[in-house]
């Protein structure tokens, strides 16, 4: 218990941490009214918004009422779309999770059997060859992977919708660009953690049992190697909801990534920030879902001092 | 995922009639999402492009630019600040009602309540009373004589006054109505806008049934569409796509010359370029041609003055300063600033490869120019702060929408303005002048002398008018317009 009250009193801590860097940051380019107002407004007019938006206030009394409204749970209203932020964002986050979970399932699908594979085929052909697949979809940048998966699988087979987020076969393509990085990411790691239990007396012992390798692998190996993969996954997810901005984009997929894009184009300022700290906030309960499920797959972190 | 299973037999929908011989329902790709469903809010142009569909305006543009009747069937000036506006009686909204000139004069007075706070305000705030004076018909008053408000009001859409009465702004903008070509049928805010054919429109059944407006970013994915037959038309392509995609033979590349101004501001109250000799010889250094060879791939329009030919005020005779280096150098040399170095400002919404291109043509003539830069507050900041931070040279890009003299040179030039780094009595009292007269003659005298007052003193270098590059399916029939928007009762797709 004392472990799980201070795990996440530092993850309280660091979401405060973020609150305040996210309400600088974006004011340290300045003036944030002269984004919002149309080009031919005059020097009233502008002066009429800053007043309204408060932004002609001292920095700190800003800041307390920003925290003071996040209290409350209250984002603003968007000054472009006029509609309340909360609910602009909240629309866009089935979409985004939905991409999530169909990139982590790409990512487990093909990174772990891939992990296995190379750490049971050590020093082989297969492992050469699975090892430059996972290289390309480590350092491929998806902007660019993206497109070339809309120009093959989309245009040139036409096998998948070039765009949208009206199907399921409209999933496909965003969540390979997307869960490409985080599979070379499990695969790595599920190829060292085999590796090293592979090294162990007990796998001797089984195999001296009379067992193959690869049921060796399968019953016994497998459970002690998916202690790190496990709470890699939950660090990913992070990663993924950052990446989502660039494949969103590139997919038109409707999520709070093309919301972030589209938000900066348009000027909306509070939209940006409402988007930032969301990623921040679900990056923190990430990390702390991985320390606790760390701690509940192996007691002796609990114990540790 | 409930909303992707609600989208799923609409997309069908969209499949099914994309296999049809005569093509039914329409699919646009935005380059961004609709920000307000409400035409009195937001007028991006992707906004714009939507909302211009649902509704009727007071007046018009057709195909070549001239502002035609649309609701308004006549107009006439009863004294010069008194325009009277003859009603058509035959146009009825989407929810069956008729409209009434108590529906114009509401419209009028909704963009113009300051408590509503419309971005479009400035443009509609010389306007000071609209009062229902028939049965079909309605007046404006202006403040005072006020030329540009045919062009301003091009832009006006007419509400229905009890619908919006009856839902609420907020509501409103989410379930618009209005009396165009076509009606709301769905908006999934961030993704597309459905919108079907109004048979009841006072013009005729429109050609196409549907239309979809589709929110998708990235100019690639934008060409995949339209190469796979997903979406029907696009805009916002760059020259080297259209050169690209020259041979693909499904497509059509459709480009058209808007209002939009890229221009150079050049600092008169600071620097080097106090000196007027320095302004000009700059003005005289940037060889316009090569740029739009080499830049645009031939998709744009040198221009002589700070103002495109579609704009009213643009005048072509104007010599301004050819390019010619060679007096650029002596002019130079007689100011004294060989060798001077000078800040051109920049943000990432402008074109980079511009500010490199004017760095070489003026190293050439001897001025060592710094290229600064900076994030876009920023960038306005400095741009509209004293003339002491505002750099010696920034990049500008600008569209009044309003096709007028006036909403360009005037915000850009008048002493006062925040975007002004120049104060001249003479520009100053021209442009003043040209605000307030009716006479098109006597206007265009006006900013005769507004242009020679810009010429000589050069404050900011015209560049080139702006294309916007369309990609469309080889069958769609359709005119793009200097003003950059979709009129889909205008397209057709022949069998």
């Amino acid at each position: 218990m004392r472990h799980v009250a201070g795990r996440v009193g530092q993850a309280v801590i660091a979401c405060f941490g973020v609150l305040t860097i996210v309400f600088f940051v974006m004011r340290l380019s300045g003036d944030p009214t002269l984004l919002l107002v149309p080009e031919g407004a005059t020097a009233e007019q502008i002066g009429a918004l800053r007043h309204e938006l408060g932004f002609d206030r001292p920095l700190l009394v800003q800041y307390l009422a920003y925290l003071g409204d996040l209290v409350q749970f209250d984002l603003g209203d968007s000054l472009v779309q006029r509609a309340p932020v909360a609910g602009i964002v909240a629309e866009r986050i089935p979409y985004t999770v939905t991409l999530a979970i169909g990139a982590l399932l790409v990512a487990l699908g093909l990174g772990i059997p891939a992990g296995i594979a190379m750490a049971v085929w050590r020093g082989t052909l297969v492992e050469r060859a699975l090892a430059a697949a996972v290289l390309a979809g480590q350092s491929l940048p998806t902007f660019w992977s993206g497109i070339l998966l809309i120009l093959y699988f989309g245009v040139y087979l036409g096998w998948l919708p070039t765009s949208g987020a009206d199907s399921l076969s409209s999933l496909v393509m965003p969540s390979v660009a997307l869960g490409a990085l985080t599979m070379s990411t499990f695969a790595r790691m599920t190829r060292v953690s085999v590796l090293d239990e592979l090294s162990r007396d007990y796998v001797a012992a089984a195999r001296a049992r009379g067992l193959s390798r690869m049921a060796a692998v399968g019953r016994h190996v497998l459970r002690n190697a998916a202690i790190p993969v496990v709470t890699i996954a939950a660090l990913e997810v992070g990663n993924l909801l950052a990446g989502a901005v660039i494949v969103e984009t590139v997919f038109a997929w409707p999520g709070i990534g093309q919301l972030a894009i589209q938000s900066i184009a348009a000027r909306d300022f509070l939209i940006v920030q409402a988007v930032v700290l969301f990623v921040s906030i679900v990056y923190i309960a990430m990390n702390l879902l991985a320390d606790l499920a760390y701690a509940a797959i192996d007691p002796r972190i609990r114990l540790e001092r | 995922m409930r909303r992707l299973a609600l989208a799923l037999p609409l997309l069908a929908m969209t499949a099914t009639a994309a296999l049809a011989q005569t093509k039914v329902a329409l699919v646009i790709d935005l380059p961004g999402d609709v920000a307000t469903m409400d035409p009195h809010v937001q007028w991006d142009t992707d906004s714009y492009s939507v909302y211009r569909n649902i509704f009727d305006n007071l007046v018009t543009r057709d195909e070549i630019g001239k502002i035609v009747p649309q609701v308004a069937a006549a107009r006439r000036y009863a004294d010069v600040t008194t325009i009277v506006f003859d009603l058509r009686t035959d146009i009825v909204f989407h929810d069956g009602s008729k409209l009434t000139p108590e529906d114009v004069a509401f419209s009028v007075r909704r963009i113009i309540n300051p408590a509503f706070k419309s971005p479009q305000l400035s443009q509609f705030d010389q306007i000071i009373s609209a009062e229902v004076t028939g049965p079909a018909q309605v007046t404006l008053r202006t403040k005072t004589p006020y030329p540009a408000l045919m062009a301003q009001l091009v832009k006006l859409s007419i509400l229905s006054k009890a619908y919006v009465e009856k839902v609420g702004d907020q509501a409103f903008n989410q379930q618009t109505m209005g009396s165009g070509p076509f009606k709301l049928r769905s908006w999934q805010r961030g993704v597309q806008s459905n919108l079907e054919a109004n048979d009841a429109h006072w013009r005729g059944r429109p050609s196409f049934r549907a239309v979809t407006f589709r929110a998708v970013l990235d100019i690639p994915t934008r060409i995949a569409d339209l190469r796979t037959g997903r979406a029907d038309i696009t805009r916002g392509l760059t020259p080297d796509d259209a050169e690209a995609l020259k041979g693909e033979k499904a497509l059509q590349i459709l480009s058209v010359p808007t209002e939009r101004i890229t221009y150079m501001f050049v600092n008169a109250q600071a620097g080097p370029t106090k000196d007027k000799q320095v302004r000009q010889a700059i003005a005289m250094a940037v060889d316009r041609e090569s740029i739009i060879t080499a830049l645009n791939g031939g998709y744009a329009k040198p221009v002589n003055i700070v103002l495109t030919p579609a704009n009213f005020g643009y005048l072509p005779d104007i010599s301004g300063w050819p390019y010619d280096p060679t007096r650029a150098k002596v002019l130079l040399k007689e100011a004294g600033a060989e060798g001077a170095t000078i800040q051109f400002l920049t943000s990432p919404a402008y074109d980079r490869r511009l500010n490199e291109a004017v760095r070489q043509m003026l190293g050439e003539i001897g001025l060592k120019v710094e290229i600064v830069m900076l994030d876009q507050p920023t960038y306005l900041r400095r741009r509209q702060g004293t003339p002491e931070e505002a750099g010696a040279l920034s990049q500008g890009r600008w569209s009044c929408a309003c096709q007028d003299a006036d909403g360009v040179i005037f915000p850009l030039f008048r002493s006062g303005s925040i975007w002004s780094n120049f104060n001249n009595p003479e520009f100053d009292a021209a442009v003043d002048a040209a605000r307030v007269v009716l006479d098109e003659g006597k206007r265009l005298a006006q900013y005769r002398r507004a242009f020679e007052v810009l010429g000589e003193e050069v404050p900011g270098i015209g560049l080139f008018q702006d294309y916007q590059i369309y990609l469309a399916r080889k069958e769609l029939k359709c005119t793009p317009t200097a003003n950059e928007a979709y009129f889909v009762a205008e397209m057709k797709w022949p069998p």
